[in-house]
């Protein structure tokens, strides 16, 4: 039982925050959030290219695990990084590992480790919901190409992406028949609009597809069998938004303890104040707490445990919780100034906010997490 | 990181689930016999006083192996032993700061329960500000002589000794004044007098103490230097033995989705109305949250790390979540939840809690978790070490500290 990060991982924990508190210290966030495209291509090329990528090593990766992804998301969070890592590697690049696909592995894979393009996944619809009934924007087979009609809504970073992954519906209902399929960016019919949101240090998109045609070797994986494939990736993705949440709660917290022993009211340091000083006692044992559940799903997940799923909805929901909490009470602790759009603490909130509904919110973990245990797919020691 | 048992952690798993199976008592023990039996035989098993030396009858066990029995305990619901803040506080306070000959004579006592001993810390006007204590033990010669009065020592009716923290000095500063002795609890001028608990039971009690005469060879540690020592060992209240507590919370999670599967409310079985659902995977998250902690304390106990005041963070998470969860568990059961005594098996905890108080009670756990932020430091005091002494705010504004230097100023000093 060894709970505690390796020397490597240490080692990158240190690399990856130095990178980015270099690279991208608060004002180039803010800056991004009034860019075009959201990001600095250069900085994202800088950042693939550290040698931190979870793809195999004969496709340019580093072949790092999940533990490894979770430590450099958490980092990312207390940023808050803007750009297409999250969407490119763990959403996209999670989708085609999972896939098993070696042709798509061997198309992809290398440009995304050489930050040659980015890549996203479009899941949503009209419809909200992370489950495979949600799929429904059907794609039909005609000659060598499938053909794609409908919306897909919050794509994260689809308005620069260069290939986005699209679940489609092939047939069927439910799990059944769901297809994934490559889209280039600039595939007639497809209009791209970024939408206008909360938070502005991150990017979303609505894809309009209007019939649009793509070659049938694009498919990844196997026809009406993606649902596997999606499941597996929006559960890493469910780790990967806890980490991020992670990063962004614990800085929240060491801005707000900070602050309390700098400003004074009634003559004293805030953080005398028990009301204060309670409240910042509570969101340290939430953050510990939280920690925890990151780094063992995680690891749960690269240790293929049989309580993966069940530890991947427990960290989700967890962070969900944890990260409203902290963030929000972190504004309170603040005061007013907590309130300005000058004062930094607004870019964690809204991080952690933007976060808690992508790849399932409190209660779709719960539902999950229960129905895992009623299963009996539960850790060894408790079973 | 690796979160994987060893195959060495699985196989004592094993064992202790073997060993289980073999002596678990099928009836509660009632009698004191009966009590003393099973006692008996977790220590011949040896999992009493695990991470002990050899020398003071203890397998210096490492800590995963005290984790596994602890969890494995709870897990089968196995009544706990006698003795059981004799065994997690005393003897290890005895072990750490006790002269050979306190460790002689008390420590291998402790550990058979041949000697009983309860806490003597609290006093009605002493409860989080435990360091304002009143109880004096004044020197006549070779000895003590106690004055004062205790209160909440759980299990003083049947224990022959106490630690107790008095007065020694009423000149010094409060925290700098009070020393730790061990009391004779069958000595003359002792007087118990239990008090009925919020769950009926009667495990508490009040002790006065009146010209107790102890002797001076009853000290432990130094003369005065009682609050240090006690900082120690409410730190072995506070860190530890969360992976059973977690067990206990799994069992308790285990028999609530049983009963969900029967009970129906407006119609509905339990386990398919979504917002009951929401509920179990509300609280099922959370332990499971609470054990990926204990996991993570567990493996820095392994490399030898000692929890400071950052094991209040566990304190507080366990006794705040306990709360929780025994909140919902009413939530669901309704009524049920609340019955002490008779009803149908089926929705109760444990079949055979028939007696009011019997700790086999849905209503008992719920009433006894109200104990968890209160003892061993409240959920208050928790916080004000975590702001204090793990973020390092700053010290709030305490009126003892403004008159002490009030007095200071003027010539005198002294707590009253």
């Amino acid at each position: 039982m060894d709970f505690d990060f390796t020397e490597d991982q240490v080692m990158l924990r240190n690399l990856t925050r130095e990178f980015l508190t270099e690279q991208c210290p608060v004002a180039h966030v803010r800056a991004m959030m009034n860019d075009p495209r959201g990001y600095d291509s250069a900085i994202y090329h800088q950042l693939i290219q550290l040698g931190m990528l979870p793809f195999p090593e004969t496709y340019g990766g580093a072949g790092l695990g999940m533990i490894e992804q979770a430590i450099i998301l958490e980092e990312m969070g207390r940023i808050p990084y803007p750009g297409p890592y999250f969407a490119t590697v763990i959403l996209a690049g999670s989708a085609i590992m999972q896939s098993n696909d070696t042709n798509a592995m061997s198309r992809y894979l290398p440009d995304i480790c050489n930050g040659r393009f980015t890549m996203t996944l479009a899941f949503l619809e009209d419809s909200i919901g992370w489950g495979p009934g949600e799929v429904a924007m059907p794609m039909t087979k005609e000659g060598g190409f499938y053909r794609l009609s409908g919306t897909k809504r919050f794509v994260p970073y689809g308005q620069s992406a260069d290939v986005i992954l699209v679940a489609a519906r092939t047939g069927g209902s439910g799990a059944d028949g769901v297809s994934l399929i490559a889209v280039p960016h600039d595939a007639a019919g497809l209009s791209i609009e970024p939408d206008v949101m909360m938070d502005m240090s991150t990017r979303t998109a609505t894809l309009k597809f209007d019939d649009v045609r793509v070659p049938i070797e694009n498919l990844i994986g196997a026809e009406n069998e993606a649902w596997p494939v999606l499941e597996a990736t929006l559960r890493i993705a469910s780790v990967g938004a806890a980490a991020e949440m992670l990063g962004a709660s614990r800085k929240s917290l060491e801005m707000s303890v900070d602050y309390a022993k700098v400003r004074k009211q009634f003559g004293q340091f805030i953080g005398q104040f028990q009301a204060v000083k309670h409240k910042l006692a509570e969101m340290l044992q939430k953050v510990e707490a939280a920690q925890s559940a990151v780094y063992y799903a995680a690891w749960a997940l690269d240790a293929n445990a049989p309580d993966a799923v069940l530890a991947a909805s427990v960290a989700k929901s967890a962070l969900n919780e944890a990260s409203r909490s902290v963030c929000g009470e972190a504004i309170q602790v603040h005061g007013g100034i907590g309130f300005t759009w000058e004062y930094d603490l607004h870019l964690y909130f809204k991080r952690a906010k933007h976060l808690e509904p992508f790849y399932g919110n409190t209660e779709h973990h719960r539902e999950k997490a229960l129905q895992e245990v009623l299963a009996g797919r539960v850790a060894g020691a408790t079973a | 990181m690796d979160l994987n048992y060893t195959a060495e952690d699985q196989a004592f798993r094993q064992h202790v689930r073997d060993w289980l199976k073999e002596h678990l008592p099928r009836k509660k023990p009632e009698t004191m016999e009966e009590k003393r039996d099973w006692h008996n035989s977790l220590y011949q098993a040896g999992f009493l006083g695990m991470g002990w030396p050899k020398a003071y009858g203890g397998q210096e066990a490492r800590p995963m192996e005290q984790a596994i029995v602890g969890e494995e305990l709870a897990r089968a619901g196995a009544p706990a032993s006698l003795n059981g803040l004799g065994i997690s506080i005393f003897a290890p306070t005895l072990i750490h700061h006790g002269t050979e000959q306190q460790k002689d004579d008390h420590v291998k006592k402790i550990l058979t329960a041949e000697e009983i001993w309860c806490q003597l810390y609290s006093e009605p006007n002493s409860g989080s500000d435990l360091a304002s204590l009143q109880c004096r033990a004044d020197v006549d010669g070779d000895e003590f002589v106690i004055n004062g009065q205790k209160i909440w020592t759980s299990g003083a009716y049947n224990s022959d000794w106490g630690m107790m923290l008095a007065r020694t000095d009423r000149n010094a500063p409060k925290h700098n004044g009070i020393s730790c002795i061990m009391i004779d609890m069958h000595a003359p001028g002792v007087e118990v007098r239990p008090l009925k608990q919020i769950s009926g039971s009667q495990e508490f009690c009040e002790v006065f103490f009146t010209n107790v005469r102890v002797p001076a060879d009853n000290l432990v540690g130094e003369m005065n230097s009682g609050w240090r020592i006690a900082q120690t060992t409410l730190g072995y209240e506070r860190g530890g033995n969360s992976l059973s507590r977690v067990s206990r919370m799994l069992q308790s999670f285990d028999r609530l989705l049983d009963v969900a599967q029967t009970l129906r409310i407006d119609g509905t079985r339990a386990i398919d109305d979504p917002l009951i659902r929401q509920k179990l995977g509300e609280i099922y998250t959370e332990i499971e949250v609470l054990r990926y902690s204990s996991l993570r304390i567990l493996s820095s106990l392994e490399k030898g790390q000692r929890p400071g005041p950052e094991s209040s963070i566990a304190k507080l998470h366990y006794s705040e979540l306990d709360k929780h969860i025994q909140e919902v568990i009413m939530d669901i059961l309704g009524p049920y939840g609340q019955q002490i005594g008779g009803g149908p098996d089926e929705f109760k905890f444990t079949a055979d809690s028939d007696e009011y108080g019997e700790s086999g009670s849905w209503a008992y756990t719920f009433l006894y978790s109200r104990a968890g932020t209160i003892y061993a430091g409240s959920s208050e005091i928790q916080k004000n070490i975590l702001g204090e002494r793990v973020l390092g705010l700053p010290k709030e504004v305490r009126t003892d500290r403004i008159d002490l230097a009030q007095r200071a100023a003027a010539g005198t000093k002294g707590v009253e």
